[in-house]
């Protein structure tokens, strides 16, 4: 659809930086199609007024600045309910997200939004329900285990995690685990001991 | 030319660094730091190379001590060569660090370490695999053998800078590309500025140009991928990584090896045998150590002291003589039978590996006493002196942890005190009171830390700590080791112990002492059941734990102490000297680390802890 191809110009602008200009050239290889369908969509842009044309390429004004924001926090909030609250990958909730984000109203979005900040209850103790209810982490895998990572929760100790090979999408054994207190895991063929409330910052699923 | 190596932490970094310099070795503690780096010279032809060897880090990107240190080294110091070691038993997680380092563009030299271990479990290596693609050359060696050590030199003095281009996220790569152009900056600066631009790295920003519009990119990309800029780039240097690896190495799964972990990390055997093991060293320090300090002391006295006092000097300069050599006396009578000792068998430890399963075993008792297993390290440090060993708890987190931990260790009965123990009850009332003394305080500093678990404000950061491959301890490591931790208490103990001497010779002979002691004799006969000039020993026990010893005998006249003391006095005099306050040292070290509120409490705590124990045991076994 003609609209869909003009948000994701505005949205690779965007990307690329507000104020910048980009070649259509550019944009055309950041989304993969052929230079005649972007320049179609570029001319409707500039006469919607949306974007200017100058010498090097395309910038967005306040407008499409505007527009363009909107397209990307609908992407944001469909892939936060994709990947947080349903479990995806991050590829493939991003990949889902770039096709809804055109046809979903402005409304279903704001519900969805709400949906998602809204206060949960925190689950019962029992380890059923927490891998029904909620995302499980490291401390609800049992010993010679292996699951695969699929976030990080809190800002902090992010780095040194991240540097031994604890990131989303990689493989992780839990090689020992002391009564319900620290572990020693396996990743990337190297053995890490961690204390409980660093295993609950990492979220896991198991292979399917 | 100054080349530098780097890499991860026991890869074999020293042991190489030791081969290629030898003799004249600088280990040096970079400013304001624990963490050290060594500097030696190598010669080649007709080349001198000086060689740097940085400590082990998992990245150049974080903030810990060592990944600064090594950031400001490759900023400040002007670095012809690197040489990157890798282990090649884990290989893609080294390469994970390889990238980071070619990406500084600096002539690189890529040295496969290990390589024997991998042949043995019957993988093939294939540096050229990891050479086509950086455009440097490779090295595999296998240091302990020595195998290929002699194509380093050679290789450092040919060194090519090499090809990094770990393919990144396109939407990374465009906002790279284009932060080049804006602003005509290294591909590398463009990604340090997005990464520390962005909102989740926390870290401020300079308002200049180049931060806002890095932030606002940042912003973008972490929306659209729900990760932030520091994890995609993690990723993508991973997922290179593990390419190469598997470029390199033929089968990435080795045959089982024989496991010792099996037993180590269990609950059962693990933890009875980390007990057997700690007890172990310090009863044989104890034991080994009162004999040998016994005979230091004693031939110090027939050979230096007592032919000094028959030179009759004046009696002012005397007493300062005097001072200054029973100060040198008593450093020395603790310094080696007991610190070197047990520094020498907490190093071998350490450097077996063993002491990362102690650390992983003793993470639960230590989240109870609010901190984790890390700080198992600089606790059993405190054994041997509280100096090092407060220096040593920088490895905790986050501060909390760490006044928690300095405030436990200036409480773990230190060689000093451990010769108080030994030379008081131990010699006067015997073996079994002397341990008790121990399981009083060990069973304070427990009940002291759930205390302050509970108490403390702040965070608590856990415990992220690599399993160290389990070898044979190297003795060149171990000395070394050991050398730099009793360097410590040799600057920073032996002055104050000198200088306190000194004052208390000084106070003495001025008569100072004589009316302190009546001043003080009916409160402390009334608290402690102990005699005026036993509480000024307790005072001036403060200046040097070990020297409450060698006031008491010379208030009392005799060195036979049990001639003036009772038994019950013995005890209590060493529990109390024992609680109370660190020595001066400890204080001043407290005090520069964490300021002087928290050496205050600490001291007052510890001193009102002292006073009312002592006073405990002195009116129920009266």
């Amino acid at each position: 659809m003609d609209t869909t191809l003009e948000e994701d110009c505005l949205e690779a602008i965007l990307t690329r930086g507000p104020g910048t200009s980009v070649s259509p050239g550019d944009l055309a290889a950041d989304l993969g199609v052929d230079k005649q369908a972007v320049a179609q969509a570029v001319a409707s842009l500039v006469e919607k007024g949306l974007c200017r044309s100058d010498d090097a390429g395309v910038t967005l004004t306040g407008e499409g600045g505007a527009a363009a924001r909107r397209v990307a926090r609908k992407h944001r909030v469909l892939a936060t309910f994709f990947s947080e609250m349903l479990g995806m990958d991050a590829d493939s909730a991003s990949r889902e997200a770039c096709t809804l984000e055109h046809e979903i109203s402005d409304e279903t979005i704001e519900r969805l939004h709400t949906y998602i900040h809204r206060p949960v209850p925190p689950a019962k103790r029992g380890r059923r329900g927490r891998w029904c209810h909620q995302r499980p982490d490291l401390m609800d895998v049992a010993e010679e285990e292996c699951v695969r990572v699929t976030g990080l929760r809190g800002p902090a100790r992010h780095q040194r995690l991240m540097d031994l090979g604890i990131l989303p999408g990689e493989r992780i054994c839990v090689k020992r685990k002391l009564g319900n207190s620290s572990l020693v895991v396996r990743v990337k063929g190297c053995e890490v001991a961690i204390s409980p409330e660093i295993a609950r910052m990492v979220f896991v699923e198991r292979d399917a | 030319m100054r080349c530098a190596l780097i890499g991860n932490p026991s890869v074999g970094k020293s042991l190489i660094f030791r081969q290629l310099t030898g003799v004249g070795v600088e280990v040096s503690n970079y400013p304001g730091t624990t963490v050290e780096l060594s500097r030696g010279t190598s010669c080649h032809g007709r080349s001198r190379i000086e060689v740097v060897d940085l400590p082990g880090v998992y990245s150049l990107e974080g903030e810990s001590e060592e990944e600064v240190l090594v950031r400001e080294f490759l900023a400040e110091e002007q670095t012809d060569v690197i040489v990157a070691v890798l282990d090649v038993t884990r290989l893609e997680r080294n390469i994970y660090l390889l990238l980071q380092v070619a990406e500084y563009h600096l002539p690189l030299v890529v040295v496969l370490n290990m390589t024997d271990e991998v042949e043995q479990a019957g993988l093939d290596v294939d540096p050229e695999a990891l050479a086509s693609v950086l455009g440097v050359e490779v090295i595999c060696t296998a240091a302990l053998h020595g195998r290929n050590m002699d194509l380093l030199l050679p290789a450092v003095l040919r060194a090519e800078v090499p090809r990094a281009e770990v393919p990144y996220d396109h939407h990374l790569e465009a906002a790279v590309r284009s932060l080049q152009k804006m602003f005509g900056i290294t591909r590398q600066e463009s990604l340090a500025a997005l990464r520390q631009a962005a909102p989740s790295s926390g870290a401020p920003g300079d308002q200049s140009d180049l931060q806002e519009a890095s932030s606002t990119i940042a912003t973008e990309i972490e929306s659209r991928h729900r990760m932030t800029v520091g994890q995609i780039i993690a990723a993508n240097r991973h997922n290179y990584a593990r390419r190469l690896a598997e470029a390199v190495l033929t089968r990435q799964d080795r045959s089982p090896v024989p496991d010792p972990d099996r037993y180590l990390t269990r609950a059962i055997p693990g933890i009875p045998l980390l007990i057997a093991v700690l007890l172990g060293m310090l009863t044989f320090v104890f034991v080994v150590g009162s004999f040998l300090e016994d005979l230091i002391v004693t031939a110090m006295q027939m050979y230096v002291i007592d032919p000094f006092l028959a030179l009759g000097f004046s009696p002012l300069p005397e007493t300062i003589g005097r001072a200054v050599l029973v100060a040198i006396q008593a450093g020395m009578g603790i310094a080696f039978p007991f610190i070197f000792i047990f520094f020498i068998l907490l190093s071998i430890l350490e450097d077996t590996g063993y002491m990362s399963r102690a650390a992983f075993l003793s993470d639960d008792v230590m989240h109870r006493l609010g901190m984790h297993g890390g700080a198992i390290i600089p606790m059993m440090l405190g054994f041997g002196c509280n100096v090092p060993a407060l220096m040593g708890a920088r490895v905790l987190g986050s501060r909390r942890e760490r006044l928690i931990a300095a405030w436990l260790i200036s409480m773990v009965p230190c060689s000093a005190r451990t010769v108080v123990i030994a030379g008081l009850v131990g010699a006067y009332l015997g073996l079994v009171p002397a341990l008790s003394i121990y399981g009083v305080v060990v069973l304070i500093i427990l009940a002291t830390g759930i205390v302050l678990s509970r108490v403390a404000p702040g965070e608590q950061v856990g415990m992220i700590m690599e399993m160290a491959p389990l070898r044979k301890p190297q003795v060149r490591m171990v000395l070394s080791k050991s050398w730099l931790r009793l360097k410590e208490f040799f600057f920073i103990a032996m002055p104050f112990l000198l200088v306190g001497s000194v004052i208390l010779g000084l106070c003495q002979y001025a008569g100072l002492v004589e009316a302190f002691e009546q001043v003080v004799d009916p409160i402390s006969q009334a608290v402690l059941g102990l005699p005026g000039f036993a509480a000024a020993a307790l005072l001036f026990g403060i200046l040097r734990k070990e020297m409450a010893i060698e006031t008491l005998a010379i208030l009392g006249g005799t060195s036979d102490i049990g001639a003036f003391l009772s038994g019950l006095q013995i005890y209590v005099f060493a529990i109390v000297t024992v609680l109370f306050i660190p020595c001066i040292s400890t204080v001043a070290v407290l005090v520069r680390e964490y300021g002087s509120r928290a050496a205050l409490l600490i001291s007052g705590y510890t001193v009102a802890l002292g006073i009312i124990i002592g006073s405990l045991i002195t009116h129920l076994l009266r």
